[in-house]
């Protein structure tokens, strides 16, 4: 994943600002897509990856905001720095409390939006940095035998081999098998390690019960 | 203790910061900030700037977090502003103040208005001054019973409980009820909806009357003075309340706090403390008295004698009836009459002796003009015959005896002002072709230069056609009087203006700030490209292009805006409507579309000019629109305002039409009256400002509702006559 060109999405329904705005990011190199309308973005839009979302929120019809709800809902959050001549204390909060990046105020100096744009992509880099790797960890708990989540599940709770085996009604040998299989396709080298992979996973915690999650 | 004014610019000007308690401008709010601002100047005689700020309690009394970073804000913003006292208006801002007292603006003394006793009690630190005001509504609720003598119950009708003002009123009626020594039955309904309120008030029996303070501002944006108002339309008794800005709404009347005065006198606590006082040592202030106020058009509508009202009471809304009118004009002729009789029965009597006659016709003619003197008023006969004919019957009837006062027209028409001249000659004209009365007022030069304006009525002498006689009365003292009002309106709509300026002013610096926007952008890019060896003189052409006319664009929104905040001056010039209505419709571009309201044009193609004040017509527009959208502000679905300009005959008609609710039919005939509101936040001038500048332009101004929903205001004009 490369973040040497990414791309910048600038909606604004006013045709002067956006050129304006699409020139000061273009010359730091950026790559620009522009949209003059909340619909025409989602109309148009292909989902960038590593992009941001430069947003204005005065536009007829779809505003800035309700844009941003738009993306949460269908999951197509991405971050977003609004540029607004019309902003007030309760909509930054309404804006910053959804998650955007930044919120700055028209007329913006180029250097305080390129600024806001670079950590809006930093930001994005990442948040996916870090869904990637819980990713490669689901994919590699979902390569477990049922058998050897049943026993992660209690060793994440504390259990000893011994109590693992009394639960499970088999022998103390056949729970450090297991142990030895779990940490090898988990990758993990010590149990620490183990325990952590397993907390980032949510496993063992009652909100998601590793074992209901995979039907 | 820090004193804020200790790194203070001493080249500012001293500042006084007035914190409102609500978001919105309330009526009373409105009336605190207007007076406030004419006070303050005018009292201090030196330059003072009057700065101000809404707190928005019902936001910040929700997020307590927020309030200590709005009075951080505050601090902040007007710390080195030079900033000498603080106006805390309402109950919420005072309590603010207290809260913040070491944090915001320390040690500068606080000038309150707007707090009653009770809360005054709590929140008031040293260094505070004001009037507090009494909100007891026992003198009301007397006044209520003193009115309706046959009066079997009093109902109370209160707000929910769940705001500190629905407390306060509950805690203040409940005490005053159980003082109250009269034999009627109370009952108390608090916190019911609006509409179940308004059911019960309509289904009432005769015997009873209501008592309210109507309920709190909500986040709907329904304000007190609203609510009560809704009560009044619907109630099918009469309805008493203790505030000033009520007055107008249906309710009858009561004790009330005379807001003006409040402001006012805040505003010279405001002024003495600029000069110097040491806080509250050398201010009085005691409590401000209540007066009865009552709404005249109620103490007809509900029978009520007027003998009954204390002596002392202030009546609002009095139609003036002839007498009061006109009670110079008639008394003048009354005596006329009189010494007319006077005469009559001299001569009758003198029949005996010529003599006596001759001395009583002396006697009386000096008496009358003795009186006509005292009057102004003088009685005259015009002869308007210009050739020697008219001048020989003129000798004829003088060697008949007859005695004449008449003098020629011309002569009369020499001491007129030359700009009422020929308005004067046509109407005379008019009088004799057709033997109508006479009925003209002008303006008249004195030898000394001084003008005087006269009312002239007359008709003509039977079988002479050109003859006139009657009667002038000098009605300079009124006529001033007129001008004077007529200049009341005009600052009227100024103010009205600004007002609704300053409510678009958010919407209004966005369309500034796209433009400069665009400028920096633009700038700040080719600075940098400009420090590459290699130059794109293409690109950087299309730069400066771009930013000369988005220049032209920012240059262009505040030329509109100076425009509309000039003082009235009426000017003339031919008008194209169309074009009017675009440059509207530019200006309020951001407000709509942040009221997510959709604006069309349907224009005829081609328009004649109309003769009219460019910026007036502006403001017509500009209320017609906003009022519009207001009106669609709780429609769910599209909200579409269509401005349709036709050519009808003689007329440019141009119609507003919205897609919102309509209006009552029975109010469609009201709502051009002033304070004609459904707003909470409006002052309800909007549309009988419009009439009136209609009106001056020679047209008319008209309300419907829609067949298909909706509300269409129409005005037509004259177009412009070609001379």
């Amino acid at each position: 994943m490369s973040d040497s060109s990414p791309t910048v999405l600038l909606v604004d329904d006013d045709a002067a600002v956006r050129k304006a705005l699409s020139r000061v990011l273009r010359e730091e190199g950026w790559h620009v897509e522009v949209f003059e309308s909340a619909e025409a973005f989602l109309v148009r839009a292909d989902h960038v990856a590593d992009g941001c979302l430069v947003l204005d929120v005065t536009m007829p019809g779809l505003d800035g905001l309700e844009l941003q709800q738009r993306l949460i809902q269908t999951g197509k959050a991405m971050p977003i720095v609004f540029v607004t001549g019309y902003g007030d204390i309760p909509m930054t909060v309404r804006a910053l409390k959804a998650g955007a990046s930044d919120f700055l105020t028209k007329p913006v100096e180029a250097e305080a939006l390129l600024r806001a744009v670079r950590a809006a992509i930093e930001q994005g880099a990442s948040v996916r940095r870090a869904r990637a790797a819980t990713a490669k960890l689901r994919q590699r708990y979902d390569g477990l035998t049922p058998r050897e989540r049943e026993v992660l599940t209690l060793l994440v709770t504390g259990a000893l081999n011994k109590q693992v085996a009394a639960t499970l009604g088999v022998v103390e040998q056949t729970i450090k098998f297991h142990r030895a299989q779990i940490m090898e396709r988990m990758e993990a080298k010590t149990v620490a390690e183990l325990m952590h992979i397993a907390a980032r996973l949510e496993i063992g915690t009652p909100s998601e019960p590793p074992a209901q999650s995979q039907h | 203790m820090p004193v804020a004014t200790a790194n203070a610019d001493a080249t500012d000007p001293p500042g006084v910061l007035i914190l409102h308690s609500y978001a919105r401008a309330l009526p009373s709010g409105i009336v605190v900030e207007n007076t406030l601002r004419k006070i303050i100047p005018d009292g201090f005689n030196a330059p003072a700037s009057v700065y101000s700020e809404y707190l928005d309690v019902e936001w910040l009394a929700t997020q307590p977090r927020y309030a200590a970073q709005e009075a951080e804000l505050l601090n902040n913003k007007y710390r080195e502003r030079n900033v000498r006292v603080v106006v805390a208006s309402g109950n919420y801002a005072l309590q603010f103040v207290t809260n913040f007292r070491d944090r915001m603006l320390a040690g500068l003394p606080v000038v309150h208005l707007l707090v009653d006793k009770d809360s005054l009690e709590r929140t008031a630190l040293p260094g505070y001054v004001g009037k507090p005001i009494d909100l007891d509504p026992t003198p009301t609720l007397h006044l209520a019973l003193r009115l309706h003598p046959d009066a079997k119950r009093l109902v109370i009708v209160l707000g929910g409980n769940s705001t500190p003002r629905d407390r306060l009123w509950e805690r203040l009626t409940r005490l005053a009820v159980s003082r109250l020594e009269a034999g009627v039955d109370v009952e108390f309904l608090t916190g019911l909806p609006i509409p179940e309120i308004r059911r019960r008030l309509g289904a009432f029996p005769r015997g009873t009357i209501v008592f309210t303070a109507g309920y709190s501002p909500d986040p709907e944006g329904v304000s007190p003075r609203h609510s009560v108002e809704r009560m009044a339309e619907a109630s099918a008794v009469p309805i008493y309340s203790q505030f000033d800005s009520y007055l107008g709404t249906g309710v009858v009347g009561g004790y009330v706090t005379p807001f003006e005065q409040l402001a006012s006198d805040a505003g010279a606590m405001v002024v003495q403390l600029l000069k110097g006082a040491t806080r509250s040592s050398q201010i009085a202030s005691g409590p401000l008295k209540q007066v009865p106020m009552v709404d005249w058009r109620q103490i007809r509508r509900w029978h009520i004698d007027e003998k009954l009202l204390p002596p002392d009471t202030i009546v609002k809304f009095r139609e003036p009836s002839a007498w009061e009118r006109y009670g110079l004009e008639i008394s003048i002729l009354a005596a006329i009459l009189l010494l007319q009789v006077g005469l009559i029965t001299a001569l009758l009597m003198g029949r005996r002796s010529r003599r006596q006659t001759a001395a009583a016709l002396g006697e009386s003619q000096r008496q009358l003009s003795l009186a006509a003197a005292a009057a102004r008023l003088s009685a005259w006969t015009w002869d308007t015959s210009e050739n020697e004919h008219g001048s020989a019957s003129r000798r004829r009837r003088r060697a008949n005896g007859e005695k004449t006062t008449s003098i020629r027209f011309e002569e009369v028409l020499g001491s007129v002002h030359a700009g009422d001249r020929e308005n004067l000659r046509r109407a005379a004209r008019r009088a004799l072709r057709t033997g109508d009365d006479l009925d003209v007022e002008y303006r008249v030069v004195l030898a000394d230069g001084a003008v005087r304006w006269v009312a002239a009525r007359g008709r003509p002498e039977g079988g002479d056609s050109r003859r006139l006689f009657g009667i002038a009365l000098d009605v300079t003292e009124r006529k001033t009087a007129e001008l004077r009002a007529a200049e009341d309106r005009n600052a009227l709509r100024h103010m009205s203006r600004v007002s609704m300026m300053g409510q678009l002013s958010a919407a209004i610096a966005h369309q500034l700030y796209q433009p400069l926007a665009a400028i920096l952008g633009n700038a700040e890019t080719a600075q940098k490209m400009l420090r590459r060896s290699e130059l794109d003189v293409v690109e950087l052409e299309d730069i400066c292009k771009d930013i000369v006319s988005e220049d032209r664009r920012a240059t262009e929104v505040i030329r509109r805006l100076s425009d509309l905040y000039k003082r009235d001056r009426l000017e003339t010039k031919p008008i194209d409507i169309n074009q009017l209505v675009t440059e509207t419709l530019d200006l309020l571009r951001t407000e709509l579309i942040v009221r997510h309201v959709d604006p069309r044009k349907e224009f005829a193609a081609s328009l004649r000019a109309v003769d009219g004040d460019p910026v007036q017509l502006q403001q017509v527009v500009l209320n017609l629109v906003l009022n519009a959208a207001d009106a669609m502000a709780e429609a769910n679905g599209d909200r579409r305002v269509t401005v349709r300009t036709e050519a009808r005959g003689n007329d440019v008609r141009l119609c507003v039409i919205d897609n919102g609710p309509g209006s009552a039919e029975n109010k469609l005939d009201t709502v051009f009256d002033p304070f004609w509101t459904t707003k909470s936040g409006g002052m309800g001038m909007g549309l009988a400002v419009c009439r009136a500048i209609v009106a001056a332009h020679g047209g008319t101004i008209t309300a419907s509702n829609n067949p298909e929903g909706g509300a269409t205001f129409c005005v037509n004009l004259p177009i412009r006559e070609m001379t």
